[in-house]
């Protein structure tokens, strides 16, 4: 079977090499192969979206780009270091050049707002305190949440609580921005200033960011180049444009939000509890 | 052929165990070592005074009523034989003895492991649930020295001091049972209790009591750093760390005092 690939032509700004290189990543759980053979190249500037549904492996991609945990075989090059084999210093030195927000935001809970954007810098740099204090309170406004850095992160709402994951993760300055799922469980509201937020710091800052995440509207509205994940292999890759325009089937279902065929019926339902 | 499997299967989950937690008190070590006293940052020196105030400081009262407990039992349970034998006197001398050399540290790591290892399994586990664990790593920090390193200097340092703590209300609880029994003054048994004891007594307890300690951050943290499963998961982790702390705190036990009882006499 060949896997239709479209053309992946690229943002106008991005330099030659890509930032990050997949090559042949496959990830097995026991039997299972949830990643499978799966290359992606992505450039220095671009905004780049993984799509998909769920279990297609989008989730477990990130985890690998962001080198917490290591794929069965093939390679991940951040700036031409393999990630996938490098020593544990190797991964913490590509580390620094990367933030991280995570689906379930992953503050910490014993510490307040201001000690969470801090801690990275604390950690990594010889920072004055009143310095590191003065670039939380800089971090936190960015993001909208100049006023509560001694809050702590129980006493937020969700979607603070996501804003104030990327203040923590821009901490450092990063070249390298990740999201897993930046507006799963958000109403749309504030799920849309997130997006605001992302094409932001896009803006502001050239960052390279790599969103996961199955809301279509807002892949499309933050996406310069987007890939589509299924059963662990990318079924294409391309422009915003590319993709909405793409006559793949199981693109064009996953687009136009049509449920598959058998799941719908009831009987089909009630057979397939009934099957021996 | 499942009879083999199943041992196999068995046999080969608790030497992974093993190997996990060798691994992690490796790594535990070398980690306590770069944030040791002269080179280690603010930041851990910090959560490792809260530690010693949670694992020390708050259990004292808890581990001085329990050992106070178990040293009147004992004198009660030895007195009734030995004064068949018409050597109560030696009351002084089990009570004393026994406590230092063993439940002293025992009662005291058991205490510890109920307080603070199902404490340190859940906390870490909780934050393995909501990707924290995860974030500490994405931000280049090692999760063992961040976390684990803090609790076991903290461990190391406690759990010693709460045993004397434990030795002597232990002590003194059998005085009591003295003072009323032979009508003997406190500072006489004190005396008693001075000269029946030997120093090797006391250091052989502490020496104990160092490796319970290490055992109830390894296993606590260990059982923490490999939950799987979500909120359930965190509750199973925690119920087998306090199991497994108490089985291995047991085995130690045994191996150290037959140690000592081969080579130190």
């Amino acid at each position: 079977m060949s896997e239709p690939q479209l053309p992946g032509s690229r943002a106008h700004w991005a330099s030659d090499a890509p930032i990050i290189s997949v090559r042949d990543l496959v990830v097995r759980y026991g039997d299972k192969t949830v990643i499978d053979g799966v290359n992606l190249d992505i450039f220095s500037g671009e905004t780049m979206v993984i799509m998909g549904g769920s279990g297609s492996g989008k989730s477990t991609l990130l985890r690998r780009i962001m080198g917490i945990d290591k794929p069965t075989s093939g390679h991940v090059f951040i700036k031409n270091v393999d990630i996938a084999c490098a020593s544990e210093e190797e991964v913490n030195d590509i580390r620094r050049i990367m933030g991280i927000s995570f689906q379930s935001a992953a503050l910490f809970n014993s510490m307040t707002l201001a000690d969470n954007v801090a801690l990275p810098l604390r950690e990594h740099t010889n920072l004055a305190e009143s310095t590191i204090r003065l670039m939380t309170r800089m971090k936190l406004s960015q993001v909208g949440l100049g006023d509560a850095e001694n809050l702590y992160p129980a006493q937020l709402s969700g979607g603070m609580r996501k804003r104030a994951s990327v203040a923590r993760a821009i901490a450092m300055d990063p070249e390298i921005l990740l999201f897993d799922e930046p507006s799963a469980g958000l109403d749309p509201i504030i799920a849309a200033e997130i997006d605001s937020l992302i094409l932001k710091l896009k803006s502001a800052f050239k960052m390279t960011i790599v969103v996961v995440t199955h809301e279509l509207a807002s892949a499309f509205l933050i996406a310069d180049r987007m890939c589509m994940l299924r059963h662990g292999k990318i079924l294409a890759s391309g422009t915003t444009e590319e993709i909405r325009q793409s006559t793949h089937p199981r693109i064009r279902q996953f687009l136009d939000r049509v449920p598959d065929q058998g799941a719908g019926g009831q009987d089909d339902y009630l057979q397939t509890l009934t099957k021996i | 052929m499942s009879l083999f499997a199943s041992v196999g299967r068995g046999t080969i989950q608790r030497a992974e165990y093993i190997g996990g937690l060798t691994i992690q008190f490796y790594r535990g070590v070398a980690a306590a070592w770069r944030a040791n006293p002269f080179t280690g940052s603010r930041l851990r020196w910090a959560s490792t005074i809260q530690h010693m105030a949670v694992v020390g400081v708050n259990a004292l009262p808890v581990v001085c009523l329990i050992a106070a407990c178990t040293g009147l039992i004992m004198a009660l349970q030895g007195g009734a034989e030995l004064r068949q034998l018409g050597a109560i006197q030696l009351v002084i001398n089990l009570v004393a003895v026994s406590m230092t050399r063993e439940l002293g540290p025992l009662i005291t790591a058991i205490v510890v492991v109920g307080r603070s290892g199902s404490a340190f399994s859940a906390e870490i586990g909780t934050m393995v649930v909501t990707e924290e664990v995860d974030a500490l790593r994405s931000m280049a920090l090692d999760p063992i020295e961040f976390l684990l390193v803090p609790k076991y200097i903290a461990m190391l340092l406690m759990l010693p001091c709460l045993t004397i703590a434990a030795n002597t209300a232990g002590i003194l609880a059998g005085g009591i049972y003295i003072y009323f029994t032979l009508d003997m003054g406190f500072a006489l048994y004190i005396r008693a209790m001075l000269e029946a004891l030997l120093l090797r007594d006391i250091v052989s307890g502490l020496i104990k009591s160092i490796a319970f300690g290490t055992i109830i951050v390894h296993v606590g943290c260990y059982e923490g750093f490999h939950v799987t499963g979500g909120p359930v998961g965190v509750g199973r982790s925690t119920t087998a760390a306090v199991v497994k702390s108490i089985f291995l705190i047991i085995l130690a036990d045994l191996l150290f005092t037959a140690f000592f009882y081969f080579f130190w006499q």
